[in-house]
Parts: structure tokens; C-alpha cells; sequence
């Protein structure tokens, strides 16, 4: 059977539920955001027209663009708007028995050979999919925040996922104009498994006295060429969610270089969860944006 | 021989059905039977609308999803009973394509072959927007109509007179050789058709004058055109360069790009849409990319709108003065596209005190002259000032007779470098 993409459903329109949408919608595709209740469709919607706002304030975006990609998102409290969909994408926390429940929701409703993508950092798609009617149609998608900007795309392959069904999720990210990376199953694939070690050291380095932490960011960013240090990103990631993979990670590999840095989980405890609390190894306002650069922290032409 | 003119852009396919060949030319008399459009192609309600002349349009919606149905569609309705214009597909007799980027491979008009196939798309590092579609259209309507020739008309072909002085940047000459990077124009189509119509209308042989053709119109761009060849024209690599434009900046200093690029920590991406959607006319005033909206806001008082249709003026003047010195003279100005056909209060600030070089503004005529030809220019104005509505269609017809008649013309640079 011919299979097209035209219709994509998204389940969660938290961050990067939004993010992934805005892409899709972006690239011509009709998206149906999933949200739990009117209160949180007025939210999702909202901020997302926020972002959009911002890309606009940033040239990366123009006011009719943003109409025609507010135009193909229709937000929905149903799974039923997922029967007409050519494939399916959950966005919501890492949680194995959440993502589980709504495998089921979208098994149930969906054309069979249409793909379910689940978007995870860390968890395992064979597991997920194993208790599924369905599992050679459940295939990892790992997209990196913001979608509208990173070029990649982890592509991940569960043990029961069909030539197929990985075929046409490898489709569906070109045509979102990323790079798909091909990976099997293994906790943290590429992305997350070669970056959290270089975060955890750099936790490590400041709980050691070695530097400051802003000096820490600043070496690596300014050293390697980096869009922003180690500690930075971890702000902007949450220092919740960082710990969690970490814990994940370390507990399905039991590799000692995965264990959380102690500093990084006192953080999380007391609350400093990063750019979204205000607080983590830095300062941000509102906005998210930054109050403690150094001075030498700052663009230059030369 | 009725003619099918295709322009295959990444959503939509504009055609038109032109009844020409070389007796209907010489007279002038080419025909348009039909013009028309598929909008939004890729989704669910793909619109259709034909135009005959003397009958309501007609409008279809429908799914179509790639450029072959969007052709397929158009040539049903063409072929029509009751809405159409021909009795059959097959009165088609060749079809005649719009293709953007040619670089330096295409001076002329070509019949498309496999081997042509090839060097436009080797062409489309050059266009990524433009030549990917335009292939897609030949696909579609070759696979619908694969008896009859088709001919690819390019818009930068026109341009490839112009000599190496005037076509290089002042780059280090490898990234010439490595990248093709140099100045290529565009709407060459459109100012070869002006520079051709407007001497018809004064009799004038164009191969004996110094001719400005001015594009005012969505893009914008100039030409100067020395005894029937482009020897110079205001757009470059992209059609970014020269002048200002509804959205996008026209010349500026190349190093605002990376500066700005540093110091708001711009992407690529934001920095190139900034450039080519963020800024010109809508950009300085703040108010619409549209002249007419410009023009209506100035008349309020808008200040910001005022500086925009100043500074859009000014640069057309200073181009109109660039290729008369480049040239050693002018003969003839001609004005075209929406803005150049329809907007008098555009050109006569364009034209404004250029009396010292021959220029004498008729200032009724100008206002008058909207949506058809006219002389704008006095009496006994040195230099004439014609208004001469573009017709790109009408050129492709016309290049697929004279590809085959055999009577093509060739616009060869004058010299080569490497």
C-alpha cells in the first residue's frame, strides 16, 4: 500500500511538542497537537505563537509565514484526530508508563502500517513497543530543542521495528530538511550519551574548586567553538531532566562515567532546575536569557 | 503553432497558450488563447483558475500533490469541451519553459535534451529555489506531451553578454572559478522584451542605440543595454543585489552581514531572511512591501514610508545615471513591471532633475500612462522615457518559434576569462 505523508499527529504540546510541530507545519504538513485539556491547549497554543513571535523579532521568520504555519496546527483534546494521520509523534516526559498508555491510544486508532514515532532522549523502544499489538510499527525519533534549528535527528531502531516503518521515519526527517542519524537501541543513542559525560565533568570541575563555573562554560565554549558551555546548556535543558537521563544511563549501562556528579543533585533538590526556575549554574529572567555573562563572554567580530 | 509557456515555481505552475510563429511575430500579432494558474500544489485544495479572453474565468479546486497532476489538470481544462481552448492536447505544438538559472552554460534558448537536463540542473547550487521546480515542471509536461519539443528559456541568459569587468566581483579570483560566483542578473526574459517592444514602438533599430530598461516589480532590477546587448544589469549572483526592493535590501555594504551576524547573534538563516523578507520597503517603512500602500502612507504623513519611496527613487536614479556613464550616453529609458507600468509618482522622482542629461519628463503623459505603452518624455527631450508593460510569456513563445525556425540569437560574452 502507498503510504504519504500529509497528516501528522503530535501527541503533548509542551516545549518540544511545539517545537516539533512548528517544523512539520513549517515544511507544509497538516499537524494535530494533542493536549490534555482546553486550559492546556490556550497555553500550548500560546506559546507557541510566542516562539513564533521571537523567530520573528530574530528575521528567521515572516508574519505570513506565521500565519500559514498556525494555520495547518489545529489543537485537539482527543486521540481521535490521530485515525487520520499518517504518522503519529509523542512528546511527553520521559516516563515509561505515560508513553506506554499513549502507544496504546495511538495503536488503537491508527492505519496499521502508519509509523509511531516515540521522541525519547533515553528510554528503550524495544521495551515500549514489546507490549504493543503493534511493535514493528514503533520506531525512536530523538529530535534535539530547537527542532526548527538543529539539523539532526537521531533515528532510532527498536528490535522489533520493521525495514519499513524505519524507512519511512528516515523519510519523514528529510523532509523536515534534518540529517538522519541511523542508530540502534542503546541508552542515549549519539547525542545524549556523548554529551552527559562532558556536562557531568564539568559539574565535577566546579564542585573541585578548579574554577568558577561561568569560567568553566566559558573555557569550554570559547575553547572548542561551542554555541554555549556545558553548564549553560544544561540550564537550558533543566537540570531535572539532565539528572534523569544520568540516572537512567548509569543504571541500564552501570558504567561509573555515567553516575551524577553529587553538586548536580544537590542542585536539583534545592529546586535550581536551571533556565526555567531562574536558577541552576547560572541566572536567567523571565525571558530565559542570561543576567550574570562575564564581560568577556560576549560576541566580537574578530 | 499554438505554444504552451509553463512557469513551474515550488507550489504553483503559471501557463499560458500562445498562438504564434514567425509571419504572426513580424505583424506583431502573436495571440494569448488562454493564461492560467494551479495554486498550492502539495495539498488538499489545489485551486485552478483559467483565464480565456471574453469569458468568466473558471475555478476548480481538487487534491494535487505533485507537478505532474498540476499539468495533467491544466491540459484536461485546456482541452476542454465546454471551458477549454483547443480540441484536443495534441494541438499543442511545442511547449516553452521558464527556467531561472542558466549560469554560464546557457547563452540562448535550447532545446531540452537529456544533456540539457543535466547542466540546468548542475545549475541548481546557483538557484536551489528556483531550478529544482523548473525541472519538475519539464518532467511533468514532457511525460504529458512527449512528441512536441520543448524549449527551456533561461532569465539570466540574456545577461551572459555582459563583459568580465562588468560581471565580476572584486573577490579573489579562484572563488570565481571554483563557486561560478559572479554577477548573472536576472528578469532577463523581461528586459529583453522592453528593450525590444519599446524600439518597435520609437522604429528605432535597438542594435544601433544605448538603451535602460528599468524592471520595477516585485524584484527590481536594471538593465543597460548597449546596441542590443546587456552589458550591464543591477542584479548579481542572487536577485538581492541593486536595487531596493518590497522586501529585500538591494545593495549594501557586505560587511553589515557579518557584523550583524557577531553582534545579534544572527544564524545564517536569520541573517539571509532578513535580507530577502525582512527588509526593503517593508523593512525602512514598517508599513507593507506594496508601492501603492507606500505612496497612500506617505500622503498621511508617514515619515518612515516617505524615506522608503524616497530612497527606492533615488536608487533607480543613481543606476539610470551609472549605465549612461557606463554606456557614454543613453538614448532611451523604458519602464516595466507592476510598479514600473502603474506607479507615475515612482518615475518621475526617479526622473527628477535628470534634465542636464537629456531627460524631459512630460509630466501630464507620465501621469496618464498607467497599464499601457506610452512616451512619458516631451518633444524635444533628447533621451525618450516610454512605459512598455513587460511580457515575459509572450518572449518564451516566441523563443520556442525561433529555436525552431533555426533564428535563435545567441547572447555570447564578448569575451572569456579564466
Amino acid at each position: 500500500m502507498s503510504w504519504e505523508l500529509h497528516n501528522v499527529a503530535i501527541i503533548g504540546g509542551g516545549m518540544m511538542g511545539r517545537s516539533i510541530a512548528t517544523k512539520v507545519a513549517q515544511e507544509g504538513l497538516n499537524v494535530c497537537l494533542k493536549e490534555i485539556s482546553n486550559e492546556t491547549v490556550e497555553t500550548s497554543r500560546a506559546e507557541l505563537e510566542q516562539s513564533l513571535d521571537h523567530e520573528i523579532a530574530r528575521f528567521g521568520l515572516t508574519n505570513s509565514e506565521k500565519k500559514a504555519i498556525l494555520s495547518r496546527i489545529r489543537w485537539v483534546t482527543q486521540f481521535d484526530c490521530a485515525a487520520d494521520c499518517d504518522l503519529a509523534i509523542e512528546t511527553v516526559q520521559e516516563e515509561f508508563g505515560l508513553k506506554r498508555r499513549i502507544l496504546r491510544e495511538l495503536d488503537r486508532r491508527m492505519i496499521e502500517d502508519h509509523p509511531i514515532v516515540i521522541n525519547t532522549s533515553t528510554l528503550s523502544i524495544t521495551e515500549l513497543a514489546a507490549q504493543n499489538s503493534c511493535p514493528e510499527r514503533i520506531v525512536g525519533m530523538h529530535f534535539l530543542y530547537p527542532v526548527t534549528t538543529t539539523r539532526v535527528v537521531e533515528v532510532i531502531r527498536g528490535q522489533l521495528t520493521s525495514d519499513e516503518v524505519y524507512d519511512r521515519a528516515v523519510e519523514f526527517a528529510r523532509l523536515l530538511g534534518k540529517v538522519p542519524i541511523k542508530v540502534f537501541e542503546m541508552p542515549g543513542f549519539v547525542t545524549t550519551r556523548v554529551v552527559l559525560p562532558l556536562v557531568n565533568e564539568a559539574i565535577y570541575t566546579v564542585m573541585e574548586g578548579v574554577a568558577e563555573a561561568a569560567d568553566v562554560d566559558l573555557a569550554v565554549k570559547l575553547g572548542f567553538n561551542f554555541t554555549m558551555g556545558p553548564l549553560e546548556w544544561a540550564d537550558r535543558t533543566g537540570l531535572d531532566r539532565v539528572l534523569n537521563w544520568m540516572k537512567y544511563i548509569h543504571q541500564e549501562s552501570g558504567e561509573p562515567r555515567f553516575r551524577p556528579c553529587p553538586m548536580l543533585k544537590r542542585l536539583v533538590r534545592a529546586g535550581l532546575h536551571g533556565a526555567k526556575t531562574g536558577q541552576g549554574f547560572f541566572t536567567y529572567d523571565a525571558n530565559r536569557r542570561r543576567t550574570d555573562r562575564l564581560p568577556d563572554d560576549k560576541p566580537r567580530l574578530a | 503553432m499554438k505554444i504552451l509557456v509553463l512557469n513551474s515555481g515550488s507550489s504553483s505552475v503559471k501557463f499560458q497558450v500562445i498562438e504564434t510563429d514567425l509571419e504572426r511575430m513580424n505583424a506583431h500579432e502573436d495571440r494569448t488563447l488562454a493564461t492560467g494558474q494551479v495554486e498550492k500544489i502539495g495539498l488538499d485544495d489545489s485551486r485552478l483558475v483559467l483565464k480565456v479572453p471574453g469569458r468568466k474565468p473558471y475555478v476548480d479546486y481538487r487534491e494535487i500533490l505533485e507537478h505532474r497532476a498540476a499539468i495533467e489538470w491544466a491540459l484536461r481544462i485546456l482541452a476542454d469541451p465546454e471551458h477549454g481552448i483547443l480540441s484536443e492536447v495534441d494541438d499543442i505544438g511545442a511547449v516553452g519553459h521558464r527556467v531561472v538559472h542558466g549560469g554560464e552554460a546557457f547563452a540562448s534558448s535550447v532545446v531540452i535534451t537529456p544533456e540539457v537536463v543535466q547542466e540546468i540542473e548542475e545549475c541548481s547550487a546557483l538557484a536551489p529555489l528556483h531550478n529544482p521546480p523548473n525541472l519538475r515542471g519539464y518532467y511533468a509536461a514532457h511525460a504529458a506531451l512527449p512528441e512536441v519539443p520543448h524549449i527551456a528559456v533561461f532569465d539570466t541568459a540574456f545577461h551572459q553578454t555582459m563583459p568580465p569587468h562588468s560581471f565580476l566581483y572584486g573577490i579573489p579570483f579562484q572563488l570565481y572559478t571554483k563557486h561560478s560566483l559572479r554577477k548573472y542578473g536576472f528578469h532577463g526574459t523581461s528586459h529583453r522584451y522592453v528593450a525590444f517592444r519599446g524600439s518597435q514602438i520609437l522604429d528605432w533599430d535597438k542594435d544601433e542605440k544605448k538603451l535602460i530598461t528599468v524592471h520595477l516589480g516585485n524584484g527590481c532590477s536594471l538593465a543597460a543595454i548597449d546596441h542590443g546587448k546587456s552589458v550591464d544589469t543591477s542584479m548579481g549572483f542572487t536577485p538581492l543585489e541593486g536595487l531596493l526592493m518590497g522586501t529585500r535590501t538591494g545593495d549594501m555594504d557586505p560587511a553589515i552581514v557579518p557584523w550583524l551576524m557577531a553582534m545579534e547573534e544572527l544564524t545564517l538563516h536569520q541573517v539571509n531572511t532578513m535580507m530577502n523578507k525582512h527588509s526593503g520597503l517593508y523593512g525602512v517603512s514598517g508599513v507593507s512591501s506594496d508601492m501603492r500602500e507606500i505612496i497612500e502612507a506617505r500622503a498621511d504623513g508617514h515619515q518612515r514610508a516617505d524615506v522608503a519611496f524616497r530612497m527606492f527613487c533615488y536608487r533607480v536614479k543613481k543606476y539610470i545615471g551609472a549605465y549612461a556613464a557606463a554606456m557614454g550616453g543613453v538614448d532611451a529609458v523604458f519602464f516595466t513591471g507592476g510598479i514600473g507600468e502603474n506607479s507615475p509618482e515612482v518615475r518621475e522622482w526617479a526622473l527628477s532633475g535628470l534634465e542636464y542629461m537629456g531627460i524631459e519628463l512630460d509630466t501630464k503623459a507620465n501621469a496618464k500612462t498607467t497599464g499601457g505603452e506610452g512616451e512619458i518624455t516631451k518633444r524635444s527631450s533628447r533621451v525618450k522615457v516610454l512605459v512598455v508593460p513587460t511580457n515575459e510569456e509572450k518572449t518564451i513563445a516566441r523563443d520556442v518559434v525561433r529555436v525552431l525556425n533555426g533564428i535563435m540569437p545567441t547572447f555570447e560574452p564578448p569575451e572569456t576569462i579564466s
